[in-house]
């Protein structure tokens, strides 16, 4: 099977606007999760997320063209930009219609289809704003990002809460291996919204932790969700289209597995079974052995089930591999959202573009009963060749990508 | 052309509950019958809009569910898992074998669980309470692949397509791709969408809802009426499902994907993206223009898609298009049930290809000659129907069409709902 190798990366995220920014702060482990200070949080138990911050969209695009976005598509749109940049495409030259948009996003626009329904509450039916309404669709970021670019390739939205972006780089490197596209612009996007924060903090499932609006948190290990935000986008193209067009190849996706197991609906699958069969998958689709993994960046995610799940099955599993040196779970400091896995390929690949190992923290971090602090490292080793990222979802959803940086 | 030499996939069970069936064989009835199911919508108070009706699912569907698949689940979820339950009861002895992995669930989405969002954003507002918060879980259109993937102990994968009205047809097409290239042998797919306030409000303010039921390619048309249900199929690998002995209800040969990249709401003024998908799919079943005998149309009774729709059509085929080719709309009978309708639409489709009959436009009385599509029956007639297609048009431009074949041998084309 023909490789599929990534070429361009474009993010925006708490971290950081713009892959670069981005990268810097990720090697200074510099955390985007702040005390709010977009919304009011009074009265609920947390004020802490990985929100995205001087973010102008006006660097990206005229305002003409964002004037009736939501805060994801503008990110959406945004990070496409640069993505696309980055790879060098020249879309005036490739046929459009060969040229996929996939975006994976688990809630969409939530602030537009509250200020829509909420419009319809206080105005009655008449006075429902009805330019709000289109934006409220999933599917909107997706489709801007086409509008922009004037890309007529297939164009798909996928919602499958925290693996979103998976299977959003699943259905696009399919796209690719059944050579029906030439490039897919893939990638994933999330804005955090005063009621979406409201509705993780009625399940109980936000992190207790408060600070100063604007200031750096530090949550409780294993006490509950951070939240997120941001967008992030992959060029995605065969290996032979890109040489062709000789382009700078960032690494190759070797392989990648979405699996699912029974679980309590809200809840993680507790055993991880279906976690490890994905990334079992993955090593058995690039016929590698388990030590040949470099780096592993995991999902945890400050959840009270997930950290401690992702510590037990990778101790057992990786056990004397190099790669339990240290595990990379960048939601600790991006925060945590359906489309993070986007961010967190990103991350590894610019990790294979800089020549360096991404941080870690101590396996035992993520164990339970772990009180913190959180210590970043970089490590002293070689920059990683094969990293191995790992997600699992609420709702039973598991999902592993394979990357390898081909030097 | 040269068929795709690939594996083969087919449909061997579906499932179906909307505003007019309950069940598969109510629904196959009444869909030949012409029956519409579009009237007083009573779901929630529709005082204040301009329209009061909509293809709302009546009756107590809950009782065909357990306790615990009614608490905590939204109308949605509540939707797809009876028709879904429908399709794995009439899928026969055998479907799920010890192998769970090599199954997947594939679902398309749109509002998914709004109609409970609302409830707790409602009394979040009014009393600055958070009250009965596994509402928000219920709301996100995920949440039923995960309930179905869970019931039947499916391992593989699981997703959620989210593209407006073609999430389900897109859903369809990737539940294809996954079995075709050997990702897995059997998908559960479909999609179900509820009736909400939102997405009522919405159309309602974008002022392209029709006052009575919706009249699709009828010259006096005034614009769509909503719906909501759920439509399941069965797809499978065509040897395993001979070997196990299942009725092979149809064959999907390919579909077509694409984007307009024109604009959010409206279509395309050339049709191109319309067009260019449904020749894609042609191209990738390997079917040529003149081997389609039936196009379920996306057909949502506004101005501009339906004449935008006959334009595509008579792009893709010529005059014969126009002037042969039969096309009907089961929104007229069902209302435009959004994410669902790709999957209801499929589910007609399939039904046509099998009664060789092809299902009326209901409330059509004068075609618009603007459309020119004279192939429009008012009510069912029988028609060889060889190859058919399903299209699916979304706002933000997203277009899909499923292309599908009819059962080939006789022993395959049981009834639908025999099992």
């Amino acid at each position: 099977m023909e490789p599929i190798v990534v070429t361009g990366v474009g993010i925006i995220s708490s971290m950081g606007v713009g892959k670069d920014v981005f990268w810097r702060r990720l090697m200074q482990t510099r955390s985007g999760i702040r005390g709010i200070d977009r919304f009011a949080t009074d009265g609920l138990t947390s004020n802490a997320a990985g929100c995205v911050r001087d973010f102008d969209p006006g660097r990206f695009m005229p305002p003409m063209r964002y004037r009736r976005m939501s805060r994801i598509s503008k990110m959406a749109v945004a990070a496409s930009v640069e993505a696309l940049a980055d790879s060098g495409i020249d879309v005036g030259s490739m046929d459009r219609d060969r040229i996929a948009v996939v975006i994976g996003t688990a809630y969409g626009s939530s602030s537009h289809v509250d200020a829509f329904f909420m419009s319809l509450l206080k105005n009655g039916p008449r006075g429902a704003q009805p330019f709000l309404f289109p934006e409220t669709v999933s599917n909107a970021p997706a489709s801007h990002t086409a509008i922009f670019h004037g890309l007529t390739g297939p164009n798909s939205t996928f919602c499958q809460n925290e693996i979103s972006a998976e299977a959003a780089v699943s259905y696009a490197a399919a796209l690719l291996r059944d050579r029906r596209v030439d490039a897919a612009l893939v990638g994933g996007a999330e804005e955090l919204s005063e009621i979406l924060f409201r509705c993780y903090d009625a399940l109980g499932a936000l992190n207790p932790v408060r600070v100063a609006p604007g200031e750096v948190a530090q949550p409780i290990p294993a006490a509950g969700l951070v939240l997120g935000e941001g967008a992030a986008f992959l060029v995605l193209e065969r290996q032979t289209t890109a040489e062709r067009r000789r382009a700078a190849v960032y690494g190759r996706l070797e392989a990648m597995a979405v699996t699912g197991g029974p679980c309590d609906m809200g809840r993680y699958e507790m055993a991880g079974t279906q976690m490890m069969r994905a990334v079992q998958s993955v090593l058995d689709q690039a016929r590698r052995p388990r030590e040949d993994v470099d780096a592993l960046s995991v999902s945890a995610n400050y959840s009270k089930e997930l950290d401690r799940i992702e510590y037990r099955c990778f101790r057992d599993y990786f056990k004397n591999c190099r790669c339990l040196h240290g595990v990379t779970p960048l939601k600790y400091l991006s925060g945590s959202f359906g489309a993070g896995g986007a961010l967190r390929a990103a991350a590894v690949l610019l990790g294979f573009r800089h020549r360096m190992p991404l941080p870690v923290v101590a396996l035992e971090t993520l164990a339970p009963g772990f009180k913190g602090p959180v210590a970043w490292e970089i490590p002293p080793e070689q920059p990683a060749a094969t990293v191995l990222m790992s997600s699992a979802t609420f709702g039973g959803g598991a999902a592993a990508l394979l990357f390898s940086s081909g030097h | 052309m040269r068929r795709n030499q690939k594996r083969r996939v087919v449909v061997t069970a579906m499932g179906v509950v909307c505003a007019i069936g309950g069940t598969l064989a109510e629904f196959r009835r009444r869909l030949f019958a012409g029956r519409c199911g579009i009237d007083r919508l009573t779901l929630f108070d529709t005082t204040g809009f301009s329209c009061g009706a909509a293809g709302q699912v009546h009756g107590d569907f809950n009782r065909r569910l357990g306790p615990h698949e009614v608490r905590r689940t939204s109308r949605c979820d509540r939707l797809g898992l009876v028709a879904a339950a429908e399709a794995v009861a009439n899928a026969g002895e055998g479907l799920f074998d010890h192998r769970r992995e090599t199954a997947g669930v594939v679902f398309g989405g749109g509002a998914g669980g709004m109609l409970s969002w609302e409830t707790f954003r409602r009394t979040l507002w009014r009393e600055g309470k958070a009250r009965h918060p596994a509402l928000v879980l219920a709301a996100a259109p995920c949440t039923l692949t995960d309930l179905v993937a869970n019931k039947y102990g499916i391992t593989g994968p699981r997703t959620t397509i989210s593209t407006a009205c073609s999430s389900s047809a897109n859903a369809i097409g990737y539940a294809f791709d996954l079995i075709q290239s050997g990702a897995l042998d059997l998908v559960i797919t479909g999609g179900s969408e509820a009736l909400s306030e939102m997405t009522f409000a919405g159309f309602h303010a974008l002022k392209v809802m029709a006052p009575d039921p919706c009249r699709p390619f009828d010259a006096a048309r005034r614009g769509l009426s909503l719906g909501e249900g759920a439509g399941m199929l069965i797809l499978e690998e065509r040897d395993r499902a001979r070997r196990r002995g299942a009725a092979m209800l149809a064959e999907v040969l390919g579909y077509g994907i694409n984007a307009d990249a024109y604009h959010m709401t409206s279509p395309d003024p050339e049709a191109s993206g319309m067009s260019a998908v449904m020749r894609q799919a042609l191209v990738r079943a390997g079917v040529a223009e003149e081997d389609i005998d039936y196009i379920n149309a996306h057909g949502t009774a506004t101005r501009i898609n339906d004449r935008m729709e006959a334009l595509a059509i008579g792009n893709v085929f010529g005059p014969r298009g126009r002037r042969e080719l039969m096309v009907s709309s089961t929104k007229s009978m069902i209302g435009h049930c959004l994410g669902a309708s790709g999957a209801l639409e499929a589910v007609a489709t399939v039904l046509a290809l099998h009664a060789q009959t092809v299902p009326p436009t209901a409330n059509l009385t004068t075609p618009d000659p603007e459309c020119g599509l004279q192939k429009l029956p008012a009510t069912a007639i029988r028609h060889p129907i060889a190859h058919a297609l399903s299209n699916s048009f979304a706002f933000g431009g997203n277009n899909t069409a499923v292309l599908f074949r009819r059962a080939q041998t006789a022993a395959d084309s049981r009834a639908p709902e025999a099992g």
